[in-house]
Formats: C-alpha cells, sequence, structure tokens
C-alpha cells in the first residue's frame, strides 16, 4: 500500500513537472469557457424569469457560472489523458513498465495530476465569473467547492485514462472522447434547471455525475437546493462514481498495457 | 546461475513466428550482443525479457526469476534502456535522474549521492539543471544510459546504443559503456545493427534470425571459423617456380592459387606469414611489388549467417524475395 502510494506520487510528480512546463497550455485552455461564460451567460439573460419559476433568485450567469466551471472540469480531466498515448510510443511507458511500480500507480498517479489541473482550471475560471460581477456570497466555500472539483475530476480523468490505453491512435481517442464530453455535459442542469428538460431527458440525466456535482457546486455557490437531490445525496453519487472509476481505470490499463501497442 | 537463460522460448503473433524456439544463456557479468537483421526476432526477445511481452510457449528467466511467474523480481534486477531517447524533454537532466531513482525505488537517502556519481561518470554534472531540450543527442543518450543503471541493476539491457548517433559519439558511447561495465560488474544484454559496435564491446555474440539463434560464440571464434585470410601478392620474376614451392612449405599457408605474377595465398595467421614470404623472396631475389592481407570481419560472419544477398546467384533471388515476404509480415 506504502509503495503504491509511492509510486502514485511518482507519477503524479512527473506528470505536474510537465504540465507547469507548458504554461501557454494554461491560458489557450481557459479561452472556451470564457466564451461560455461570457457569451452563453449574456445571451441567456433573458431566461431568468424561466430559471426564478422554478425557485432560484438571481441571474441567470449566476445561475450557469457553476456549470461553467463543471464544463472546465470535464473537458480538462477528460482530455488530460492523452499523454499516455505519447508516453506509448515515445517509450516513456516502456520504461515505467520495466520498473518495478506497479501498473495501477501508473493510472492513479496521471488521474490525480488530471484532476489536480482540472481544479486549477476550474479555479481560474471561478476567478474570472468573479471579475465579471457573478455574486458569490460565501467565498469560505472556495474551499470545499474545489474539493468537490478535484473529486469529480478524479472520477473523468478515469474515463480519459480508460480510453486512452484502449485507443490505440490519436483519432480515436479524440473521437471517443469529444462523443463522450459533450453530451456527458449537455446531459445536466448545468444550463438550464433539469425541471425545464423533457421527463426523458431528466430522466437521463439523472444517470450523470455531472447532474449531481453541478447541482452541488451551485448549492454552495448560491445556497439554493434543487429539485430536492440533498448535497449529501450529490456527495454519495460522487463518491461512488469516483470510487468506480478508480477500479475500473486501474483495471483497464493494467490489462491494456500488458498488451502490446 | 546465469544471468539471462532462455529455454526453447517461442513468441508467435498470428501466423508468424517472431521468436521460435530460442535457447541460449548469459554468463553473469558478460558483455552479450544479440545481432539480427531487422525483423529478426530481437526486439521480441527484448521485450520479453524485459517482461513487456509474454511469450508464447518456453521459458526465460532474468537473475534467476522467470518472467512469467515473478515479473517483478525481473524489474527489479534490471535496467532497460531502449533504442530511442525515453527522457522527458521538459524536465532537466537531474529531474530525468529523479524521476528515474524513484521509478526503481532508489532509497530517498541515497537518490541524491547516486545521481550526483552518475552525472559525474557520464560527464553531464555541469547541465544537470539544463531542460534537456537543450541537450545534443550523444548528451541524451548518456543521460539515457544513465538512468538505466542508477539502481545498479543486475542485468543491463541495451537496445542499439548508438543508433542514430554520428561515429564520434559513437565511440563516446562505447567508452562510456565499457566504463560502466567495469565499474559495476553487471551484466550487459546489448543488441546493435553495428558490427564494429559488437566487435569492440561483446565478450560473446549471439546472431538471431527468422526467429532462431543461429549461432553463439566469441567474436573472436567467429571470425576465425570464418576461416582463412588472404594474402595477395604481385612480383616481378618469371621463374617463379622456386617461391612457389617455398611458399607452400610455410606451415599457416593452406592453400596457393597462381594466377601469372599473381599469388593468393589463404593462410591462418597472415601477420606471421607476411614476415615469410619477405625473407623467402629476399633470400630468392624476387622483388614483391604489392602485397595485401585481407581478414574476415564480423560483417563476413553476420552475412554468412543471415544474408541472403551472398551465396549461390540462383537461389540469392528466391531468399531475398522471401525475406520481403517476412519483413512485409512482420512489419
Amino acid at each position: 500500500m506504502n509503495s503504491l502510494l509511492y509510486d502514485t506520487y511518482t507519477i503524479f510528480w512527473r506528470e505536474l513537472k510537465r504540465y507547469r512546463k507548458s504554461r501557454s497550455g494554461v491560458l489557450i485552455r481557459l479561452i472556451q469557457p470564457s466564451i461560455w461564460i461570457i457569451v452563453i451567460g449574456n445571451t441567456f439573460s433573458g431566461t431568468q424569469p424561466l430559471i426564478q419559476s422554478v425557485g432560484f433568485e438571481g441571474q441567470y450567469i449566476e445561475f450557469m457560472a457553476p456549470g461553467v466551471i463543471i464544463l472546465t472540469a470535464i473537458f480538462t480531466s477528460i482530455f488530460g489523458g492523452v499523454n499516455t498515448l505519447w508516453d506509448r510510443r515515445y517509450g516513456f511507458m516502456n520504461k515505467a513498465l520495466t520498473s518495478p511500480i506497479s501498473r495501477s500507480s501508473i493510472a492513479l498517479g496521471k488521474m490525480s495530476a488530471i484532476s489536480l489541473i482540472s481544479a486549477l482550471q476550474a479555479s481560474l475560471i471561478l476567478g474570472i465569473a468573479l471579475a465579471i460581477g457573478v455574486n458569490f456570497p460565501n467565498p469560505l466555500m472556495i474551499a470545499p467547492i474545489m474539493a468537490i472539483v478535484i473529486l469529480f475530476s478524479l472520477g473523468f480523468s478515469g474515463i480519459s485514462v480508460i480510453v486512452a490505453a484502449t485507443a490505440k491512435s490519436q483519432e480515436t481517442f479524440w473521437g471517443v472522447i469529444n462523443f463522450l464530453g459533450m453530451p456527458l455535459f449537455m446531459l445536466s442542469p448545468a444550463l438550464f434547471p433539469l425541471e425545464l428538460l423533457p421527463d426523458w431527458l431528466a430522466t437521463i440525466a439523472k444517470f450523470n455525475p455531472v447532474t449531481y456535482t453541478v447541482l452541488l457546486v451551485r448549492e454552495m455557490m448560491t445556497g439554493v437546493t434543487e429539485g430536492g437531490i440533498s448535497a449529501l445525496l450529490s456527495i454519495g453519487i460522487i463518491l461512488a462514481f469516483v470510487l468506480v472509476m478508480i477500479g475500473l481505470a486501474s483495471y483497464v490499463f493494467t490489462r491494456e498495457v500488458n498488451k502490446p501497442f | 546461475m546465469y544471468s539471462v537463460e532462455t529455454r526453447s522460448l517461442s513468441k508467435s503473433f498470428g501466423t508468424v513466428n517472431a521468436v521460435n524456439d530460442v535457447s541460449f544463456t548469459v554468463k553473469a557479468g558478460e558483455i552479450f550482443g544479440f545481432l539480427g537483421p531487422n525483423g529478426a526476432g530481437k526486439s521480441t526477445t527484448i521485450m520479453i525479457l524485459t517482461t513487456l511481452l509474454k511469450p508464447t510457449s518456453g521459458h526465460a528467466l532474468v537473475s534467476g526469476y522467470d518472467v512469467m511467474t515473478h515479473p517483478k523480481q525481473v524489474r527489479q534486477s534490471i535496467g532497460y534502456v531502449q533504442q530511442e531517447s525515453t527522457v522527458d524533454e521538459y524536465l532537466t537532466g537531474r529531474e530525468n535522474l529523479l524521476l528515474q531513482a524513484r521509478l526503481n525505488h532508489i532509497p530517498k537517502d541515497q537518490i541524491n549521492k547516486k545521481i550526483d556519481d552518475i552525472l559525474e561518470l557520464i560527464e553531464l554534472s555541469d547541465k544537470q539543471n539544463d531542460p534537456v531540450i537543450t541537450y545534443s543527442g550523444g548528451m541524451r543518450k548518456r543521460l539515457d544510459i544513465a538512468g538505466g543503471l542508477l539502481h545498479q541493476p543486475k542485468v543491463l539491457f541495451l537496445d542499439e546504443p548508438t543508433v542514430g548517433l554520428d561515429i564520434q559519439t559513437r565511440r563516446k558511447i562505447w567508452e562510456y559503456i565499457k566504463k560502466i561495465h567495469k565499474e559495476f560488474q553487471m551484466t550487459i544484454f546489448l543488441t546493435t545493427h553495428y558490427m564494429e559496435e559488437a566487435d569492440q564491446l561483446c565478450d560473446r555474440i549471439g546472431i538471431i534470425d527468422n526467429g532462431k539463434i543461429q549461432v553463439i560464440d566469441t567474436p573472436e571464434n567467429m571470425k576465425n571459423a570464418m576461416g582463412n585470410e588472404i594474402i595477395s601478392l604481385t612480383f616481378e620474376n618469371e621463374n617463379s617456380e622456386d617461391f612457389l614451392s617455398q611458399l607452400s612449405q610455410i606451415d599457416l599457408v593452406k592453400k596457393i592459387n597462381k594466377d601469372n605474377d599473381k599469388f593468393t595465398l589463404f593462410v591462418s595467421s597472415g601477420t606471421e606469414v607476411i614476415p615469410k614470404i619477405f625473407q623467402i623472396s629476399v633470400a630468392l631475389g624476387i622483388k614483391i611489388t604489392s602485397i595485401s592481407l585481407t581478414r574476415p570481419t564480423l560483417d563476413d560472419v553476420f552475412i554468412s549467417y543471415t544474408g541472403r544477398e551472398i551465396r549461390d546467384d540462383d537461389t540469392g533471388f528466391n531468399r531475398k524475395r522471401e525475406h520481403a515476404k517476412m519483413k512485409r509480415l512482420r512489419a
């Protein structure tokens, strides 16, 4: 167990070192969520009555800002595993695989690095949201919000690592990731309340871990509980999702890297 | 105990037998060269020995541990330096070695000392805090090799250590390999395409082709087994009968072909025969106008075991076609 933690930290350290050296990427990755929050947030400001009809007092942009924070987390973490493919092509993976560290620790190290990076990106978006005037009554909630984002991203980075380990090419990876990312975001109350979705879509959304994360983060930011889903339930579902993804990613990664690339 | 031992090792991909019933042993402390044309089965063998691939059948033991049943112990015993550079370009030289040290579970209190020592050995101490992206190809390779031996493995696998490097750098890398071998006394399992490299470095050589071991021996024995060295000489004298008869009485001369004023001597030790030739020619008053000695190289050995280019012309073409077909299959 100790050595699993140490090995996971080794890979985590390496991933963060690499991230630190690619600073330009940090800003580029902020552009898209910034556009979301500024353009969509203002374009749909007229939908305030709809939001209010389900009990949310306040601007539309305040409603959707938590959604965009989660959007940032989704995409940062679901794209994050792509370097697994480079590692396999350029020999780092073989180097790690012929060293005594366990296969799972490679997957877990990558996932934990991705989730921390994801939280960093999300916190920058939170900063932008506050800067353009989103009301955030309780700044002390920042720490627990980031904890939730880290947890959620850990689960989502598992998806990325699984796809990257299974895919043999960049094309396959990006195809699958794009197929997964946007629908998971759209099928959640990130932009509109669940109550306004058609029943069948709302039902699908209830199976989506993004839904619970958005509801939880929005509750933490605005203090409004939606759809009768308690914070405790959301935390439970997120935890379960993360545990399943950790197990699944370790298993799939270990199985896939033992096959010739 | 052998450092590396394979028993009837086989690996097939579909219908292609990449490695076919291969058995060999490498002694502890030996530098063993593994040679073969592209697609001969070298990489597959090395991947099995480093636990990256599972064999289809047979056994492979590294440092006494079976790669199938004790992969973790095998990984603890080996260092693996891959053909392509695997150092992280964005990290500094030192950070790369730190990563390698952690991957190989070097105790924390020893890491810094070991990194300092190895940086000194490969003469990169002054560049250790520069990002690797600023390193030349030779420096990267040195760093790669340093990473492979930082934890002082019992067996070091070097896959084509000098491919793509210029001849000066290549020689420098050979020096480093000799130096580390002297210093750490580990077994080195090396693959290469360069016969000169194998000749320079290896105690013994195994040549593999079509997934099978063709021969294993010392470079010296292999070259000797190729048979004769050839001395060609020309001279100015019409009466060559005495010269010929006296030359053929030299012990080391096996056969002489005569062609007017040119003799071709097949000898077993050319350097010893040449002075004797001159003694005889001086005594007979024969003026030698040119003399040359040709020795078999490891290239000749390699070609004789693997090459389709030589041998009879009529079969050569078919062999070449067969070879091309196999290459496509392996690709």
